[in-house]
């Protein structure tokens, strides 16, 4: 008797590896994408990579009518750490955080995408609106603020004697919704468990240290690139009073609070997310300035 | 407080995974809860004895410092936001932590998993 098993079942998702060049280095990065339209670009958090993103990017209703790309930071998920990394202590900074991501858009040739980042990812996305807004067309901030200092060490993450991904995912599960599904739950754990030694703590050396951002939002022109800040109420590490107070200090950012989610929203709980992040499509569906334009 | 850590206690012997996680835990907490002191000895990851207090000769790695209200939110299926995590009490000042508190950090699953036994399931 023979047996018959399903044919395996792709989804829309194609991923390929880059060379670009960030800071005068090269750098192999890999990049997922899925969807046609509007391109917006997808930034992980820390310790953690572009599949974070895949629910969205598996989303038909989003994908319909946007082109979502996501890449693996340096040193994260399929990327690369640069030569020499073997004595290098890595230790992420804005400069070479706004390089990076300026590096994909120009590289890739991205014409002012969409920017969608979640934790430092929307850190870098408020950074990259006060300093190069005119490279995009508008910026999704997710569990994004301007600044707060660590409530946990950040050298925990990295030591000899411990394993810093089962820490880092054991520490980071506080950020994720009771109502997040387990397998979700666990999924966005898993990340942080694969994550590189020492990668984890050098992406909050950026995000717990550098203060950078709290003098340039007042910079950030949200009528000619909006800007909607997303934050769940389970977030921790960013809460809503953090999201709410760089809101107000952004001239015309608007600001959502998920009651249901924590800080991974994208990853933790798919569907619960689902209707935020097309709001936040929505909103940046028509560049307010060309609104402007159009009715002077 | 003593049926929920006693009930704790017997969780742990029945789940494997949590025995297989902290099966290089041998360290004394201290519970502190509306001031009672509890003393949890783990060895080889079982929960192998649960001492109240007070007692100034139990020597103990670290030790957690709640009160019941907060305990019983945390139990819930779905508790309210910084309710869901012993980091979330400590920020939102329901808990305190004091003590070595790397040992919790190297063994962070495990601990939070035996804090949380007690908690109800999500009714479908």
């Amino acid at each position: 008797m023979s047996t018959r098993t399903s044919p395996a079942r792709p989804e829309p998702i194609t991923g390929r590896y880059y060379t670009v060049d960030v800071e005068g280095a090269p750098r192999r990065i890999y990049v997922e994408e899925a969807g046609q339209g509007r391109p917006v670009l997808c930034l992980h958090t820390a310790g953690a990579d572009t599949r974070q993103w895949r629910h969205l990017m598996n989303d038909a209703e989003v994908t319909r009518d946007h082109r979502l790309i996501a890449f693996d930071m340096p040193w994260h998920g399929k990327s690369l750490p640069p030569e020499g990394f073997e004595t290098e202590e890595y230790l992420l900074t804005t400069e070479a955080y706004i390089a990076t991501v300026l590096a994909v858009v120009d590289g890739l040739g991205l014409e002012r995408p969409l920017l969608a980042g979640c934790s430092m990812g929307g850190r870098i996305a408020l950074q990259l609106a006060a300093l190069h807004g005119d490279k995009f067309s508008g910026f999704i901030a997710i569990e994004a603020s301007d600044f707060q200092g660590a409530w946990y060490d950040i050298d925990w993450f990295h030591r000899p004697d411990a394993h810093g991904g089962e820490m880092g995912a054991a520490l980071v599960s506080a950020n994720i919704s009771p109502y997040a599904p387990a397998e979700e739950r666990w999924n966005t754990l898993w990340m942080f468990m694969q994550s590189g030694p020492g990668v984890f703590r050098g992406d909050l050396s950026f995000y717990t240290r550098d203060e950078s951002l709290v003098g340039r939002l007042h910079q950030i022109d949200t009528i000619r690139t909006p800007v909607h800040i997303l934050v769940g109420a389970y977030d921790l590490t960013c809460t809503p009073e953090d999201a709410k107070r760089t809101a107000r200090a952004i001239p015309g950012a608007t600001v959502t609070v998920m009651d249901e989610l924590g800080h991974f929203p994208m990853s933790e709980h798919p569907e619960g997310f689902r209707p935020f992040f097309s709001d936040a499509l929505q909103k940046m569906r028509v560049p307010a300035i060309e609104r402007a334009e159009e009715q002077a | 407080m003593l049926p929920f850590l006693t009930r704790m206690q017997s969780q742990l012997d029945d789940s494997p995974h949590l025995l297989r996680l902290g099966r290089l835990i041998n360290d004394t907490v201290l519970m502190k809860v509306d001031g009672d002191e509890y003393y949890l000895t783990f060895d080889k990851g079982h929960l192998s004895e649960i001492q109240p207090g007070p007692s100034r000769k139990t020597p103990w790695r670290f030790a957690i410092t709640t009160d019941r209200a907060a305990l019983e939110e945390f139990w819930q299926a779905r508790p309210k936001p910084a309710f869901h995590d012993i980091f979330g009490l400590v920020t939102i000042g329901r808990a305190r932590i004091d003590g070595d508190i790397l040992a919790l950090v190297k063994n962070l699953r495990f601990f939070k998993e035996v804090l949380a036994i007690p908690r109800k399931e999500v009714s479908a």
